[in-house]
């Protein structure tokens, strides 16, 4: 049997500083073991639990794509003792990787459709793995329109500041991006994400929006969609919760009788409205 | 199945031949207490006890486990897996509602796809030779509320129950069965035992005194999650833990790491749900700020939520967290409050 809490070995192969403050960093990790890394199957929206020995684990959304082999990426702020470990390494070092887990952003569903991405700060991750993915020459066709709103506070929070560039210039994806506040340098949107969804007005015409960020951008922008006609069925999110197991044992990350951890931590409004609010 | 008849003064005898082979766990007098332990040479098992304190869940899910050894070799780290071969083992004497705590953990950590390779290694080694309760020992019984009885094979590999100067010895699975040969030449189990078993079954159910509408809370559960009912029940709590700590059915853990220069332990402790830090982000949210929806949760996931998932109560009656709550908190009340909202 697969023993499902022991980790994988990974190396550091790539670190990337992302933000001004120096407190969102992406790792970059290759699997020491091939067969580990043939294992190791996701798709965009799963998590991973990243193990620092010694220190322990923190469960991580993974932020690369399956469409890019080779390696897996996270990005992660330092927040407490794992973390802030894992912000101290250096590129060559061994740490652990557990997964793939949880369920993951519903490609089936999302296919054939178009798609509305909206993210708010460092949680932008996972969307981001969904949107390598779909806008991939494999996969771009099985996707209707695609646009993307994504804030932060400043300019110099913006995470994947190269790659939003790079989407930038395509025009097979609408990307809006935005600051609440600007600086003198700043040259593009100023303006809250819920704020520019109005402006954007995507329709909600055969579409599905997947969101992700703070709650409390969370709770100003779903009014948005629903007045663009988005049903609860199409607005899709995900939820974090403290977790340990990973795999719906330790009993920690329940939602009603949902393990986020498992059953998640991706969940549409109409399945979330079926769940206790203890989130 | 096999069904035979046991002389009651050979069955130390049989222990001792069992304990040759495997490990042997049984109910032990400890100062003041019962508690299953190792049988080492020339400690008798107590064949004439109530319940031990602590739940023999303990030996499929210890208290605490190492899951994983490491080693710093250089850049790298060498993985081992947790303390090695588990032995053949035999639990002795374990009571019914014990013994169906096993069949409601197979369901959470027996899962088709999410499985827990320790409990289930333990699980597979393990004999669970039953004691049926004859006379229920507690008056916090209420095995009977909750889908199990006095009596009960569930979750066991052989039970025993007591006629009187005889055991009847059922052999209810073929892992119970690979134990027949410690037995000997046994006479065959007839009419009269089965009659008489039933007769102590029905006798033993009929002393259970403690009642409980545990089965038709599950709807109100369903609906009330908001209920004002919720503030009144856990104020007095302590959130000492004890109530889930000793309960046979409780799963929740921790994992934590330890090191000490170049090598580690990754390990797991029970943990529980009835603490203020066990859903703490660190952001400092916490989805269950205060006591209230710790209570609820522990209702909730034994009455509710496993229900759901695995269709059964996540409770066995044994009483202990009714006995051992140091503020006489009780389930039962609770319980019984909810049938009424
Ligand atoms: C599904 C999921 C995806 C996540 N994705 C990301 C991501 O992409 N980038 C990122 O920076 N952060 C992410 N987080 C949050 C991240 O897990 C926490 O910031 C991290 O666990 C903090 O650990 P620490 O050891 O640094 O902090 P400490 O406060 O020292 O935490 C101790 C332990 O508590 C647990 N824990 C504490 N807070 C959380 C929390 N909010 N969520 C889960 N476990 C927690 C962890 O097990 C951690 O090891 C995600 C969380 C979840 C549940
Ligand atoms: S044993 Fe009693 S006081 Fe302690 S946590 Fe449980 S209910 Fe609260
Ligand atoms: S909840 Fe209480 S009575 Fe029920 S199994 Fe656990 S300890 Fe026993
Ligand atoms: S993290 Fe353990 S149950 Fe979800």
């Amino acid at each position: 049997m697969l023993n499902p809490y022991i980790p994988m070995p990974v190396e550091v192969i790539k670190i990337v500083t992302e933000v001004d403050t120096k407190d969102i960093k992406t790792f970059r990790l290759a699997f020491v073991n091939r067969e580990d890394e043939a294992n190791f199957q996701y798709l965009p929206g799963q998590f991973a639990e990243l193990s620092i020995f010694g220190k322990g684990e923190v469960p991580i959304g993974i932020a690369s794509s399956p469409t890019q082999p080779g390696y897996l990426e996270f990005t992660v702020q330092k927040a407490g003792v794992v973390t802030s470990t894992l912000h101290d390494l250096e590129v060559g070092t061994h740490i652990g990787v557990r997964g793939s887990m949880g369920n993951s952003w519903p490609i089936d569903y999302l296919e054939g459709k178009n798609i509305v991405v909206v993210g708010g700060g460092f949680a932008f991750t996972t969307l981001r793995s969904l949107i390598v993915y779909m806008i991939h020459e494999d996969n771009r066709s099985r996707f209707g329109n695609i646009t993307v709103v994504y804030g932060a506070r400043t300019p110099g929070l913006l995470i994947y500041k190269d790659e939003l560039a790079a989407w930038e210039a395509r025009d097979d994806i609408n990307l809006h991006v935005t600051v609440d506040k600007g600086d003198e340098s700043w040259k593009g949107r100023e303006g809250f994400v819920p704020t520019v969804c109005k402006e954007v007005a995507p329709s909600s015409e055969n579409a599905v929006t997947v969101i992700c960020g703070p709650p409390i951008m969370i709770r100003f922008t779903l009014p948005v969609f629903f007045d663009l006609g988005f049903s609860k069925e199409n607005i899709i999110t995900s939820l974090e919760m403290r977790m340990k197991c990973g795999i719906g044992k330790c009993g920690r990350c329940n939602v009603g009788n949902k393990y986020v951890c498992k059953d998640g931590p991706v969940f549409s409004l109409a399945e979330l409205d079926k769940l206790t609010k203890e989130y | 199945m096999e069904k035979r008849v046991l002389k009651k003064d050979k069955l130390a005898a049989i222990i001792k031949n069992v304990s040759r082979d495997m490990l042997v766990y049984a109910p032990v007098k400890e100062e003041d207490n019962v508690l299953f332990m190792a049988l080492k040479e020339g400690r008798e098992p107590l064949l004439n006890f109530s319940n031990s304190r602590n739940a023999p869940k303990t030996f499929f899910f210890p208290r605490t486990e190492i899951m994983m050894k490491y080693t710093r070799t250089g850049k790298g780290m060498e993985l081992s897996k947790g303390e090695g071969e588990v032995r053949e083992t035999a639990l002795f004497g374990v009571r019914p509602c014990d013994a169906r705590s096993f069949a409601l953990l197979d369901k959470l950590f027996d899962q088709d796809k999410y499985k827990d390779p320790y409990y289930i290694a333990r699980r597979e080694k393990t004999t669970v030779i039953s004691m049926a309760c004859a006379h229920p020992p507690y008056s916090t019984c209420f095995c009977t509320s909750v889908d199990g009885s006095p009596t009960s094979g569930e979750g066991a590999d052989i039970l025993l129950t007591d006629m009187g100067d005889n055991y009847l010895v059922e052999f209810i699975t073929p892992r119970g069965e690979k134990l027949l040969k410690y037995f000997g030449d046994l006479p065959k189990a007839g009419e009269a035992e089965e009659t008489l078993k039933k007769e102590i079954a029905e006798r033993a159910e009929k002393e259970i005194r403690s009642h409980i509408p545990a089965k038709d809370i599950k709807p109100i559960l369903d609906n009330n999650f908001e209920h004002p009912f919720w503030e009144t029940i856990h104020r007095k709590c302590l959130a000492c833990g004890t109530c889930t700590y000793l309960c046979p059915t409780c799963h929740c853990f921790d994992i934590s790491d330890e090191a000490k220069g170049n090598d580690g332990i990754r390990i797991r402790n029970w943990d529980s749900c009835m603490y203020p830090l066990f859903t703490l982000e660190t952001s400092g949210h916490n989805p269950r700020p205060t006591q209230k929806e710790r209570w609820r949760q522990r209702v909730m996931h034994k009455f509710k939520y496993y229900v759901d998932n695995f269709g059964a109560i996540s409770c066995v009656g044994c009483g202990r967290c009714v006995m051992y709550c140091p503020v006489n908190l009780d389930i039962r009340k609770i319980v019984e409050d909810i049938a009424k909202l």
